[in-house]
C-alpha cells in the first residue's frame, strides 16, 4: 500500500523568510472580519457567517490529519459532538457556565484524543480509517443510552451562550468573537506547520518508512497530531452550538465528519487555508439554494466523487491547470 | 438451556447473511484493493429492489433474483463511470474517501425517491415458524440460511474448479503475474466487483422481510461485514465464512444475555478490538498496514 498522498505539497519555500507576506494576510483576514462583522445588518445573514467559522475550525482539525497525517479520519465527529455536549451538558445539568463548559470540552477530547491515538494510531490506511468510523458509531450508540445527555431527543434550551461580556445571542458579537478565535487558530496552525513538528509530520505523511530511518518517532508524531486537532474539532463543536441551539446524538454521525471532509477536499488539503474556502463554500451555497437536506447530500457526495476524480488537490488545481493551459497556448501563438 | 440453544441456532442463522455481505466485500478487497465502503448501499439497494418489484405485483422469490441483476446493472454503470476510472491502482485514500461519498449518494437518492420510512418486505415465509426438536425457527430465517449456504458453496466450488474462478483468484493474489500470463485484469477486476456487490444485494434482498428496507439499513449491515472480514483476514474468502458464524454467534448472545439497546454498539466495538489485537486476522496473511 502506498502512502503516496492525496495532495502532495510542493517543497515549501522556507516558511520563515516570508513574515510580511503573512503578516499581509492576518491584516487582510482581520480587516475583512471588521467590515463584514461591523457593515452587515442582517442577523442570518451574521449568524451563517459565525457558524460557517465554526465549521471551518472543524474543517481546519480534519485537515490536520488528512493533509497532515495523511490518514482518512471517519471519527472526528466524536471530538466535535464531545466538544458540543460538554458545554450542554456542563450548563443544563450543573449550571455552569458556557465558557467553562467549552474549557472542559476541549481537554476532553484532547485526554481521548490521547487515549484513542495511542490505541489506533499504529493502524494506517484503510484500517486507521475503519477503527476511526467505528468509534464515532460507539459514541453515538452511547450518547443515545446516557440519560444526563438526554437520550435521543438531546439537549436544547441554554440558559446564556456567552464568553465573559460577549454575548452568543447577539449575531454580531457571536460572529466577531468566532471569526476572532478562528483567526488565532490559523495563526497557531501556520506556526505549527513551520515548526520542527510540522516538517517532521510532512516528511511522514510523504514516506513514513524513510521518516522513520532518519530517526523520526513516527508514532509519537502522529499522535501529537491527533492531541493537537481534536481540541479544535471540539472547540468547533462548542461554538457551533449557539447556532444549532440543540445538540443531539446526531452531532456524533459520520454524515458531519464527511460535510468536513468536503469542505477541505473543496479548498485543497495542501494549502492552510483551504478548509475556510471550503466551509464558506459548503455552508454558504446551500443557504441559498434552499437544498432539501437530501439533496444536499447528494450533490455533495457526487461533488466529492468528482473533485476527488478531477483535482485531488482541491478545486483550485482546476483554475491552475486552466492558468497554465491558457499561458501555454498563449506563448504558443507568436 | 433452552433459551442458549436457541440463542446459538439464531446466531448461526444470522452469521449465514452476515457471510454473504462479508463475502463480497472480501472478493472486492482481494481482486480491486478497494475498502467498500458504499458496500451496504448496495445492499439497500438489494432490499429496494425486492420492495419495488413486489409493488408491481411480483411474488418475492421472483422479484430477489430480479433484484439482484437490477443492483448488478446500477453496479455496472458506477463501474464504468466512477470506479474504473477513479479506483482502481490509486492510492488508498482516493478510494476511502470515493466509496464513502458513493455510499452517502445512494442512500440519498432512495430517501429521496422512495422516502425515509422504513417500509414492510412481504415474504411468503412471513409469520409461520417451524419447530425442530422443540426449537422454533421462523421460516424466513431458515430460508435465508438455507439459499445463503447454497449460494456460497457454489460459489466457493465455482471459484476452484471454473477458468473464471481460478482467474479472480490469480488477479487477488497477484494481478502483475495475472496481467503477464495473459489473463484479462481489466475484465476480471469489474467482473469481481460485480460479483461482490450482487452478494451484498442478494443479502439485502433476503434480509429485508426481518427488518424492513430503510435507507441506512446497510450501514449497521456493512460495519458487521467489515467486522467479519477483518476477523477472517482481509481477502481471506473461508475467513469470511468463518468470520460471519464467531460474529453471528457473538451477537446472538450479546443480544440474549447482555443489552438490546446496546448490540449496536457491539459491531463497532468488534472491529476495534479485532483491528487493534488481530489486525491480519484469523486466516488471512501478514498485513503490512501497521508499523
Amino acid at each position: 500500500m502506498s502512502t503516496v498522498s492525496i495532495a502532495p505539497l510542493k517543497l515549501q519555500r522556507s516558511g520563515r523568510t516570508l513574515p510580511v507576506a503573512q503578516l499581509l494576510l492576518l491584516f487582510a483576514g482581520l480587516g475583512f472580519i471588521l467590515v463584514v462583522g461591523l457593515t452587515v445588518e442582517s442577523p442570518f445573514l451574521l449568524n451563517l457567517a459565525a457558524y460557517t467559522c465554526g465549521f471551518a475550525l472543524f474543517a481546519l482539525s480534519v485537515n490536520i490529519i488528512l493533509g497532515g497525517v495523511g490518514e482518512v479520519p471517519l471519527g472526528h465527529c466524536m471530538f466535535f459532538g464531545i466538544g458540543a455536549y460538554a458545554p450542554a451538558i456542563a450548563m443544563n445539568n450543573a449550571g455552569l457556565p458556557y465558557e467553562l463548559g467549552i474549557a472542559m470540552g476541549m481537554v476532553v477530547a484532547a485526554v481521548a484524543a490521547l487515549l484513542i491515538g495511542w490505541l489506533t494510531l499504529r493502524l494506517t490506511g484503510a484500517y486507521f480509517s475503519i477503527v476511526s468510523w467505528g468509534l464515532s458509531g460507539v459514541a453515538m450508540v452511547t450518547v443515545h443510552n446516557l440519560d444526563f445527555a438526554g437520550g435521543a431527543l438531546g439537549l436544547f434550551g441554554f440558559s446564556r451562550l456567552a464568553i465573559g461580556p460577549f454575548d452568543f445571542s447577539t449575531p454580531r458579537t457571536y460572529f466577531l468573537a468566532t471569526a476572532l478565535i478562528l483567526l488565532l487558530v490559523l495563526v497557531i496552525l501556520a506556526h505549527v506547520r513551520s515548526s520542527r513538528f510540522g516538517r517532521a509530520l510532512e516528511s511522514i505523511r510523504q514516506g513514513r518508512h524513510l521518516a522513520q530511518s532518519l530517526g523520526i518517532n513516527v508514532f509519537r508524531e502522529r499522535l501529537k497530531a491527533l492531541v493537537l486537532s481534536a481540541p479544535i474539532a471540539a472547540l468547533a463543536g462548542s461554538l457551533c452550538l449557539p447556532f444549532s441551539q440543540i445538540v443531539t446524538p446526531e452531532i456524533m454521525s459520520v454524515l458531519r465528519t464527511v460535510d468536513a471532509l468536503l469542505a477541505v477536499l473543496i479548498g485543497g488539503t495542501g494549502l492552510l487555508y483551504g478548509p475556510v474556502i471550503g466551509s464558506v463554500i459548503f455552508t454558504v451555497a446551500p443557504q441559498f439554494l434552499n437544498f432539501d437536506a437530501n439533496v444536499k447530500v447528494l450533490v455533495f457526495s457526487l461533488l466529492i466523487i468528482f473533485v476527488m476524480m478531477v483535482a485531488p488537490g482541491g478545486l483550485h488545481q482546476i483554475f491552475k491547470a486552466l492558468l497554465t493551459r491558457l499561458s501555454r497556448s498563449k506563448a504558443g501563438q507568436p | 438451556m433452552d433459551l442458549f440453544v436457541q440463542t446459538i441456532i439464531n446466531g448461526l442463522i444470522l452469521g449465514s447473511g452476515y457471510a454473504l455481505v462479508a463475502v463480497g466485500l472480501t472478493v472486492i478487497f482481494g481482486t480491486l484493493h478497494i475498502v467498500n465502503f458504499a458496500h451496504g448501499a448496495f445492499f439497500a439497494l438489494g432490499a429496494y429492489g425486492v420492495l419495488l418489484l413486489q409493488n408491481t405485483g411480483l411474488g418475492y422469490l421472483v422479484a430477489i433474483p430480479l433484484a439482484v441483476v437490477g443492483v448488478a446493472v446500477i453496479g455496472y454503470l458506477l463501474e464504468v463511470t466512477i470506479v474504473r476510472r477513479a479506483l482502481y491502482d490509486r492510492g488508498e485514500h482516493g478510494s476511502i474517501i470515493i466509496t464513502f461519498a458513493l455510499s452517502q449518494a445512494i442512500v440519498a437518492s432512495i430517501i429521496l425517491i422512495v422516502g425515509p420510512d422504513p417500509l414492510p418486505v412481504r415474504s411468503p415465509f412471513g409469520q409461520t415458524a417451524i419447530s425442530v426438536f422443540g426449537f422454533f425457527l421462523s421460516a424466513q430465517r431458515v430460508f435465508i440460511a438455507v439459499t445463503s449456504v447454497i449460494v456460497l458453496t457454489a460459489f466457493a466450488w465455482w471459484l476452484r474448479h471454473s477458468v473464471r474462478g481460478q482467474q479472480i483468484l490469480a488477479v487477488s493474489q497477484n494481478a502483475k503475474g495475472a496481467l503477464y500470463s495473459g489473463i484479462n485484469v481489466p475484465f476480471i477486476r469489474s467482473f469481481s466487483f460485480l460479483l461482490g456487490i450482487s452478494a451484498a444485494g442478494l443479502a439485502g434482498a433476503l434480509l429485508a422481510p426481518l427488518i424492513a428496507a430503510f435507507p441506512t439499513m446497510g450501514d449497521a449491515n456493512v460495519i458487521v461485514a467489515f467486522t467479519v472480514v477483518i476477523l477472517g483476514g482481509l481477502g481471506s474468502i473461508g475467513g469470511a465464512m468463518l468470520g460471519a458464524m464467531v460474529i453471528g454467534l457473538s451477537n446472538a448472545l450479546f443480544e440474549t444475555y447482555v443489552s438490546v439497546s446496546w448490540t449496536p454498539a457491539l459491531g463497532w466495538m468488534l472491529v476495534i478490538f479485532v483491528l487493534l489485537f488481530w489486525p491480519q486476522g484469523l486466516l488471512g496473511r501478514a498485513q503490512i498496514n501497521r508499523h
